[in-house]
């Protein structure tokens, strides 16, 4: 199923910048806040958010070094 | 003038649906949180903006688009509109409370004179109070009616943050994403809410694309909030309202409340993301990072708040306001001036950013009764002139400070040339004709002369109603001019005037003040003028 095919959040997920890591981010966003909601404050729930955070701000390098 | 009712109620039908839209997704939260007594008045808020605006879409559906004129006044009063209804809640769930139906078994709390819970949630009886949270949140601006929000109901802790995200972007960004207008008036509608950025050449997939870096950058501060230690709930409502510049807090003292530097240094970053505008987000996500320097307004953001940063730094610490013998940072203590010079740079640096960005966060406590005159006014003048264009601040905005300041010089400079010589004005690498360099000119000077008159007009209405001096219940005129450079500027920093002890006439003011602040007055202005040249109250 393509992701822009969701009703009501699709438009907005094809809306993005065109890039799959990106839209994986968009949507597990919500559901590790889920867990942590679930979790609260555990191993689990701690390495999910450092990944998440980290992933992101890895991958934004990531682009701007192959980009240049 | 012919005002084009139908096309105006048309758009105004779409608003109000769209403001459905949000307070009904909003009961997820009472769910969630088994506020169970609070579904009945968030079903009734979102009906009655949903059945007004079925009724005025259905009614107006082919009444054509709307032109620039039309699109400033539908901007203007569909947020006002949007503001009206929006406080639904605040009035609905107060009496809700006040009334106590024993079947939908509202928590003593709220229902026991004299407790805290019952008295913040009480003042929201009074319509004009909820009002005027209702017009703070959707205005980004944060000025708050409730004195201790950590007793509000989570259902009215989450609105008061929803509105303020969903005001970040806007509420007409909002309307054209989810109920896309057929034809050029969503373009209209869209450059009349004080933006006119395009990432793409279609007005429609730019609104959205708007909304997915907003919602990725939400998510995003919500894990860095809560990884710095603040609770989940905290860190979803202040992600919220940090990324939109918007600045109410679920917690009595803001961000002050947890008294951690992680928290204070990871807001930072949230609320710098928040002063940066949109195009340059999405260039940024593709990678292209040099957008950090190489556009003049994001290179100026991290300028400006630089610079008030050291310049407040050096006030506070001059004041000796935090002094401290300790301070650790990161495992490592430092002592003596050192230390106290630290502490001075991180109330500084969160407040003239909290300041400049627009956000309204507070962690120093006393800003109003201990801070220094100079330390007002440097704070004042971050709210004065904001962040970038394009962003979901609010103020003057670097951009026309910038174009005042660099056209103030290319025509005291133009005097050393012969009146025959072509000059080009130069201005974020674009070269401007002189017609072009006159015509951005005086809109900036338009927009900048309107902002200061309006503020004039308000402190000079704050100094008559309040009282002014040096007594314990009195105000000083710093603080006036802060209090509404901070209304205006849709900043929401308090010296403490604000509340609901405030006269009714000063939270009118506040509320007109909050919304020609949001929409950059000039659409306010022509709404009004085209009602009184209507109603014959002035005739041209």
């Amino acid at each position: 199923m393509r992701l822009d095919s969701i009703p009501v959040l699709g438009p907005l997920f094809g809306a993005g910048a065109d890039d799959h890591v990106f839209d994986l981010l968009l949507l597990s966003g919500p559901l590790i806040i889920c867990v942590i909601g679930f979790l609260h404050r555990s191993f689990v729930s701690f390495v999910l958010a450092l990944s998440y955070a980290a992933g992101f701000v890895a991958y934004i390098g990531y682009r701007y070094t192959t980009m240049s | 003038m012919r005002i084009h009712r139908g096309s105006m109620a048309y758009d105004l039908g779409r608003m109000l649906e769209a403001l459905s839209v949000l307070l009904f997704a909003s009961l997820l939260i009472p769910f969630v949180w088994q506020e169970w007594w609070a579904i009945p008045s968030l079903v009734c808020s979102g009906v009655l903006p949903l059945g007004l605006g079925y009724i005025l879409t259905h009614r107006f559906e082919h009444s054509g688009d709307s032109g620039r004129l039309h699109g400033m006044m539908i901007a203007a009063s569909g947020w006002f509109l949007v503001a009206l209804f929006g406080s639904l809640p605040f009035f609905l769930l107060a009496w809700t409370a006040q009334l106590d139906p024993g079947l939908l078994g509202v928590p003593q709390r709220y229902t026991t004179p004299g407790t805290q819970a019952f008295g913040t949630l009480g003042v929201f009886r009074h319509p004009i109070n909820g009002v005027f949270e209702s017009m703070s949140g959707f205005t980004g601006t944060g000025l708050t009616m409730a004195v201790h929000e950590n007793t509000l109901p989570r259902t009215l802790q989450w609105w008061r943050s929803f509105i303020e995200w969903v005001g970040g972007v806007g509420v007409i960004v909002l309307t054209t994403a989810i109920l896309a207008r057929p034809g050029s008036g969503s373009l209209t509608l869209y450059e009349s809410e004080a933006r006119s950025e395009k990432i793409h050449p279609s007005i429609v997939t730019t609104v959205r694309t708007i909304w997915w870096i907003f919602l990725l950058f939400t998510f995003f501060s919500i894990l860095l909030l809560w990884l710095a230690g603040m609770p989940i709930w905290d860190s979803i409502n202040h992600a919220m309202t940090g990324l939109a510049t918007g600045g109410f807090s679920i917690t009595d003292s803001s961000i002050g409340t947890y008294n951690s530097s992680i928290i204070d240094f990871t807001l930072i970053p949230i609320m710098l993301l928040g002063s940066i505008a949109f195009p340059v987000h999405y260039l940024i996500l593709q990678g292209d990072l040099k957008n950090f320097y190489r556009d003049l307004q994001t290179r100026w953001v991290f300028i400006f708040f630089g610079t008030g940063t050291i310049v407040l730094t050096a006030v506070l610490f001059r004041q000796g306001l935090y002094q401290t013998a300790t301070v650790s940072i990161a495992g490592v203590t430092l002592h003596g001036t050192l230390a106290t010079l630290i502490q001075s740079f991180r109330y500084g640096l969160f407040q003239f950013v909290s300041a400049a960005s627009c956000t309204g966060f507070q962690t120093a406590n006393s800003l109003g009764s201990e801070w220094a005159p100079q330390a007002q006014l440097t704070v004042a003048a971050g709210m004065v002139v904001g962040a970038a264009a394009g962003s979901t601040v609010g103020g003057i905005k670097l951009i026309r400070l910038l174009t005042l300041l660099k056209g103030t010089l290319f025509r005291i400079r133009g005097i050393f040339y012969p009146s025959s010589a072509i000059r080009t004005f130069r201005l974020d690498g674009r070269a401007l004709s002189g017609t072009e360099a006159s015509q951005e000119f005086e809109e900036a000077a338009i927009i900048t002369v309107l902002w200061l008159v309006f503020l004039a007009i308000a402190a000079f209405v704050l100094l008559v109603v309040l009282p002014i001096g040096s007594g314990t219940d009195a105000y000083t005129v710093e603080n006036v001019l802060f209090e509404v450079a901070s209304a205006q500027g849709n900043v929401g920093l308090s010296t403490g005037i604000t509340g609901p002890w405030m006269p009714s006439v000063t939270k009118v003011l506040f509320i007109f003040n909050m919304w020609i602040g949001r929409l950059e007055i000039i659409p306010v202005l022509v709404l009004l003028r085209s009602l009184f040249v209507y109603r014959g109250v002035y005739h041209r």
